[in-house]
């Protein structure tokens, strides 16, 4: 019992990066009908982030001065900012001469997108090509309830994914931007008439995923305590998988698909006896499996095609 | 008249052999400036015959009308090839591995360019195609040959397996089952051990053909050329084979039905057309060409491991379609060889390849997305 209860803490954590990325994945999608494939990788840049500003703050001597209480949330605010306004900035450069393009297009230029991000993270990085220690921005401490050994930063990681998660969710569902977000959504030509930007909203909306997604990154970094330059990839990979297990456009079937998969992953390590090494595996089967029985996801609509 | 014909004959003939040349002091310079004048001056002899629009119909009309000369005197200089390069065995095998990203981007070329239907699996059939072939070779002793046609269906099998469960999805639902099919066959190739492992295969035997080797340097009367040259006389009789299919199948019905499905799929299955049925033709027969190429991989390089067959290799492949030219035979082999051969030429920047990949396919994407060599509309005879 212990044990199963483990790993649902264990499973917990990695569904919440791929709920992160996952969202990310829906608003692109629910904004331009775009799948953003280096989206993963814009969040593992993230990660990379955090080890720049790190590495600036040290040298600036802020590190040894502030409590870290008051230092890491100051870091992953800066990371956002910085990582949600590059989403902005390749939203503008690379997926918009695509608006009205065939949808092949953007998506070979996506992945490719994926490819320069990544080696441009590994070559501007000594040793790029090897994990980078990532810095202790969470305490290391753990401790055990009833047999549970719990991690003190998966309990920090889970909070701190809860809190955005229901940040995100007022800010789409309160505010006028979040309004214009879920117009577009669902009809942008309609909005526009409306009187909304839709360069801004899209624009917003990239922020916005994009700065959620760095969070997955900072998270997943701030776990394993490395990062390596090509984690993107399979983290896109998931992520995008996620947003399709939940149905893809649905900000709230990115929480149950990242947790599924996450479920599937953790349960096929413990559980599948040899089945560690085959975890990525047993993930894709599934996302293959919901693709053939239910291709709109969970929660997705199901679409009709219109002559 | 007779002397007209002769005059064009000789220019098509000097066209080509210019064209020849040009190739091989481009594959023999050394120094990086060079390198880059002689990559500006092809880029400024694009432009020129873009621009000056008489001299392209000329040469098009040559080619035209003396197809079989033009075809045969190209044949003749690649033949060559192997003596020109006598000295640097090292330049063969650049255009060995041009020769096998050739086939699979010929294959891919059924899928991207014919059909419009998004495969990033094309390492992972090139992946079974090597492994089938070479664990037969290494633990049953299969020989090259027959191994070449088990590779092959081998592979198609995985795509049919693939194909399938594709043909329930469309676009980035479609992308991301190839992306993730692609992954697990890297995944499972890095883990199961009857494979190798992470270690992969080494000691795959060479193939041979009457008793003679292809490890071993040709010799023709009494000039020998190294033993990458066995190899390019095999990747050039293939390539010429898989061209011969892919242009075959492009003037076929087969083609026109790919073509009408990447039109306007309802409208091709409003005419009775079955989607289904061409699309999965589709993904065999690029799975058959990558697993022939898997195996001649494997048994040229003689130790294949899973990294050879990573998802970097797809992208790869798909940047070659997409700068040839989509669902333009010729183009696409041009872009095969241009990405193998260009960032061989500065291999003092090998880290970039990657990088100078990405940002050619977003480049052409939003400058050119038709490719270097734009496919011409279909014109039938009148």
């Amino acid at each position: 019992m212990a044990e199963i209860l483990q790993q649902m803490i264990n499973a917990l954590l990695i569904g919440c990066t791929y709920t992160l990325i996952a969202i990310g994945f829906n608003l692109f999608f629910g904004a331009l009908n775009v799948v953003h494939f280096s989206h993963g990788d814009v969040c593992i840049l993230g990660a990379f982030m955090v080890l720049i500003l790190f590495g600036i703050f040290k040298a600036l001597g802020m590190v040894a001065v502030l409590p870290p209480v008051l230092f890491v949330p100051v870091l992953i605010i800066l990371t956002m900012v910085v990582t949600g306004a590059l989403g902005a900035f390749i939203e503008r450069v690379v997926i918009r001469p695509f608006r009205f393009a065939p949808l092949l297009m953007v998506l070979v230029a996506t992945v490719a997108l994926g490819i320069v991000i990544r080696e441009a993270v590994r070559l501007s990085f000594p040793h790029g090509s090897n994990p980078q220690v990532f810095p202790r921005i969470l305490p290391q401490q753990s401790f055990t309830v009833g047999g549970l050994l719990i991690r003190v930063d998966s309990l920090i990681i889970l909070s701190i994914t809860l809190f955005l998660i229901i940040l995100m969710f007022l800010f789409i569902q309160r505010t006028k931007l979040g309004a214009a977000i879920r117009a577009i959504s669902q009809d942008g030509e309609a909005a526009m008439m409306m009187g909304i930007n839709m360069d801004r909203t899209v624009a917003a909306t990239f922020f916005l995923g994009s700065a959620l997604g760095a969070v997955a990154g900072v998270l997943i970094g701030a776990y394993n305590n490395i990062i390596r330059f090509d984690m993107g990839l399979m983290g896109g990979v998931k992520g995008f998988s996620a947003a399709v297990v939940g149905g893809l456009g649905n900000v709230y079937g990115a929480i149950i698909g990242g947790l599924i998969l996450g479920f599937v992953e953790t349960f096929a390590a413990a559980f599948v006896p040899g089945g560690t090494p085959y975890t990525d595996v047993f993930a894709f089967l599934v996302v293959i499996f919901f693709l053939i029985f239910r291709p709109s996801g969970i929660l997705g609509e199901k679409v009709y095609e219109k002559v | 008249m007779l002397n007209q014909k002769i005059g064009r004959a000789i220019l098509l003939v000097a066209t080509e052999t210019a064209f020849f040349i040009l190739f091989v002091a481009f594959m023999l310079t050394n120094e990086t400036l060079s390198i880059i004048g002689f990559i500006l001056f092809f880029i400024l002899l694009g432009i020129f015959f873009q621009r000056w629009k008489k001299a392209n119909e000329v040469l098009t009309k040559l080619f035209k009308e003396m197809k079989i000369l033009s075809v045969v005197a190209s044949i003749l200089l690649l033949l060559l090839l192997p003596f020109v390069f006598q000295k640097s065995p090292y330049l063969i095998h650049v255009c060995v591995m041009a020769g096998l990203y050739a086939i699979l981007a010929l294959g891919l070329n059924f899928q991207l360019g014919s059909t419009n239907v998004v495969n990033f699996a094309t390492a992972a059939s090139y992946g079974i195609g090597a492994y089938a072939s070479s664990l037969l070779a290494v633990h049953y002793h299969l020989s090259f040959w027959p191994g070449l046609l088990v590779g092959g269906g081998v592979a198609s099998l995985f795509g049919l397996l693939l194909g399938i469960p594709c043909m329930k999805t469309k676009d980035y639902y479609l992308s991301l089952v190839t992306i993730a099919f692609g992954l697990i066959v890297y995944v499972l190739l890095i883990n199961f051990s009857w494979t190798g492992g992470p270690n992969g295969i080494p000691n795959i035997p060479g193939p041979s053909l009457f008793g003679h080797s292809f490890r071993e340097p040709m010799k023709f009367f009494g000039c020998v050329v190294p033993f990458q040259s066995n190899f390019y006389y095999l990747i050039f009789a293939l390539v010429g084979g898989a061209l011969l299919v892919a242009h075959r199948l492009h003037q076929s019905r087969v083609g026109l039905t790919w073509n009408a499905i990447r039109e306007d799929e309802i409208a091709a299955r409003c005419q009775g057309i079955d989607v289904t049925r061409y699309k999965i033709l589709a993904f065999c027969i690029d799975a058959f060409f990558g697993g022939v190429t898997g195996t001649v991989y494997a048994h040229y390089i003689g130790f294949i491991s899973p990294e050879n067959f990573a998802f970097i290799v797809s992208v790869v492949v798909v940047t070659m379609v997409i700068l040839g030219g989509m669902d333009n035979v010729f183009g696409v082999i041009i872009g095969a060889v241009l990405l193998t051969v260009i960032p061989e030429k500065f291999r003092a920047f090998q880290d970039l390849r990657l990088l100078m990949y990405g940002v050619i396919v977003v480049a052409m994407l939003m400058f050119r997305p038709q490719g270097l060599f734009p496919q011409k509309l279909r014109v039938y005879k009148r």
